[in-house]
């Protein structure tokens, strides 16, 4: 125990670190004051009521909220095919896919940004949701197809025999043998997806126009001209929503299992 | 169904996303890198950066500001992993989560959350004020600290997770085996465990170092207008300026210089390795 104090103590300096800001960030969103201040001045929820006469932080809720959900389910069903494929099939050509499948993760943001602006500007979906859309299942596919892939690779195929050995229909196959088994992963991908769509900020940064901000940009955009406590209550809404997504990720697939760590010790 | 079909009706989907929304798009990127306002050839876009010291400076920058979080990380965060290697079942469980929850939280949400303690009224200024130890605030948020600072919190997830990893994997008969042999805690520890997880150290260090290198929100918010780096010139040539070919040149200089200092790191980390083990 002795030798582990300096690393603990370490540790928990770090611990505070990293969660500081939301330490902060939560109670200067209830202060009473017009200006934002840790600590706190007094107590209200002024800052949250006046989130309702801001129309732009309401519809970026929205838009983001909108984005996110369809990118999750879309990339869940795009990775979740192609992983498929990927497992199952041995094929030439497959390590290729399998690197490109993963390759958007490699490539810094910023260049995923500016790229699809010029690209969407030719086409003509450069601001529209659509191309928002598209660019964020771009960014959440690589999570799908890993999560996805690393389920398969303990699938025992042998069930899905039996299955069919017992006179089962292929889709009924799938649906009662080989889905319930793979959804923690697919699950897992999908939440995934969705926090990466949500928290997104500098590939949506080229792609948004006014009316399809998100709210991450939202409050970007206003940071950078007023510090005010509104951006701390609306700051506590996203972290609060974001944790909503993070238990779930926790208890369907586990954190650690997630980030690949070794869970082998639980 | 046939193999073939079968395959191509799977991936098919998500290829289409791939290869319409970044690969084309990436060509098409380098292409206009390429190209003067006529649309005809050149290398203005890139030699500009030769010739203008402007661009040198930020470049130099960027890699500074890096090389400092790249440090950061790794002396916060060896000490975690190395705890999380230690600690056993519940604890190791918390230490996980309260480490990574943070990194799934918005980044511009955590920038401001450090906006909050740092600024010139922020948490820090004001309690330093009033327990009397310095007259004037102290300058920790829009200069190259505070991006530090940002960067460190953001990416030092990476660190510790590269880290554990390669120290969950290490044999801990091993130290027993070096500890019953005689060696020291420390010697133990310089002999046995540091070459092991040298492996997830480079890997954290690489990872850490081309985050920092792209990193865009944290600066913007954190460095102020005085503080820019290259993605965020990069950024105002697309934007502001509407200089599409150098804001995409500048994108790829980015790009280039940090693939080329990551495998020279590497490399030099490789064949030092080879000369020790070699030389013993």
């Amino acid at each position: 125990m002795k030798k582990l104090n300096v690393l603990g103590l370490i540790t928990f300096f770090v611990l505070v670190l990293v969660n500081l800001p939301f330490l902060v960030i939560i109670p200067s969103s209830f202060t009473a004051a017009g200006y934002l201040a840790f600590p706190p001045e007094g107590f209200s929820f002024q800052w949250y009521t006046m989130i309702l006469d801001r129309p732009e932080f309401i519809e970026s809720l929205w838009t983001s909220l909108k984005l996110a959900t369809v990118t999750a389910v879309l990339a869940t069903l795009l990775g979740t095919l192609a992983a498929f494929a990927l497992s199952k099939y041995k094929f030439r050509g497959s390590g290729f896919i399998n690197a490109l499948m993963l390759s958007p993760l490699t490539v810094p943001s910023l260049i995923i940004g500016i790229s699809a602006l010029l690209f969407f500007t030719r086409i003509g979906i450069a601001g529209t949701f659509t191309g928002l859309l598209l660019a964020h299942i771009l960014i959440s596919i690589p999570y799908v197809v890993r999560l996805v892939l690393t389920g398969l690779s303990t699938f025992d195929y042998t069930l899905e025999k039996a299955g069919y050995m017992l006179g089962a229909h292929p889709f009924r196959v799938f649906w009662d043998i080989t889905l319930p088994l793979l959804r923690p992963a697919i699950v897992s991908g999908m939440i995934f997806s969705f926090l990466t769509s949500f928290d997104n900020v500098t590939v949506s940064l080229f792609l948004v126009a006014p009316d399809t901000t998100t709210l991450p940009l939202a409050i970007f955009t206003y940071m950078q001209e007023t510090l005010d406590p509104l951006v701390a209550s609306i700051s506590a809404v996203v972290i609060l929503l974001s944790l909503v997504f993070i238990v779930l990720l926790e208890k369907v697939y586990g954190l650690e299992r997630l980030f690949g760590l070794n869970s082998q010790s639980h | 169904m046939n193999k073939r079909l079968s395959i191509t009706l799977l991936t098919a989907p998500a290829m289409i996303v791939l290869l319409g929304v970044f690969i084309l798009p990436m060509l098409l990127m380098l292409l206009l890198s390429f190209q003067d306002e006529n649309q005809a050839f050149t290398l203005q876009n890139y030699a500009l950066f030769v010739q203008d010291s402007f661009y040198v400076e930020i470049l130099w920058r960027t890699i500074r500001v890096s090389l400092w979080t790249v440090l950061a990380t790794l002396l916060l965060g060896f000490p975690v992993a190395m705890y999380m290697a230690q600690a056993t079942g519940k604890m190791r469980g918390i230490v996980t989560m309260l480490i990574l929850a943070p990194h799934l939280i918005s980044v511009v949400i955590r920038n401001f959350g450090w906006v909050v303690v740092l600024g010139e009224k922020g948490w820090i200024n004001e309690t330093l004020m009033k327990l009397g130890l310095i007259e004037q605030p102290l300058r920790l948020l829009y200069n190259e600290l505070g991006v530090v600072i940002g960067l460190t919190d953001s990416f030092i997830a990476y660190m510790v997770l590269a880290i554990a990893t390669s120290l969950y994997a290490i044999d801990p008969s091993l130290s027993k085996a070096a500890s019953i042999l005689g060696a020291s805690r420390m010697r133990t520890f310089f002999t046995v465990t540091l070459p092991l997880c040298l492996p997830g150290m480079i890997a954290g260090t690489t990872l850490v170092f081309s985050l920092s290198m792209s990193a865009f929100v944290t600066p913007a918010l954190m460095g102020g207008t005085s503080v820019k780096v290259m993605p965020v010139i990069a950024y105002e040539q697309i934007m502001a300026t509407l200089n599409w070919p150098l804001g995409a040149a500048l994108a790829f200089l980015l790009l280039g210089s940090t693939i080329l200092l990551v495998t020279l790191y590497t490399w030099l980390i490789e064949t030092k390795r080879y000369k020790e083990v070699f030389a013993s």
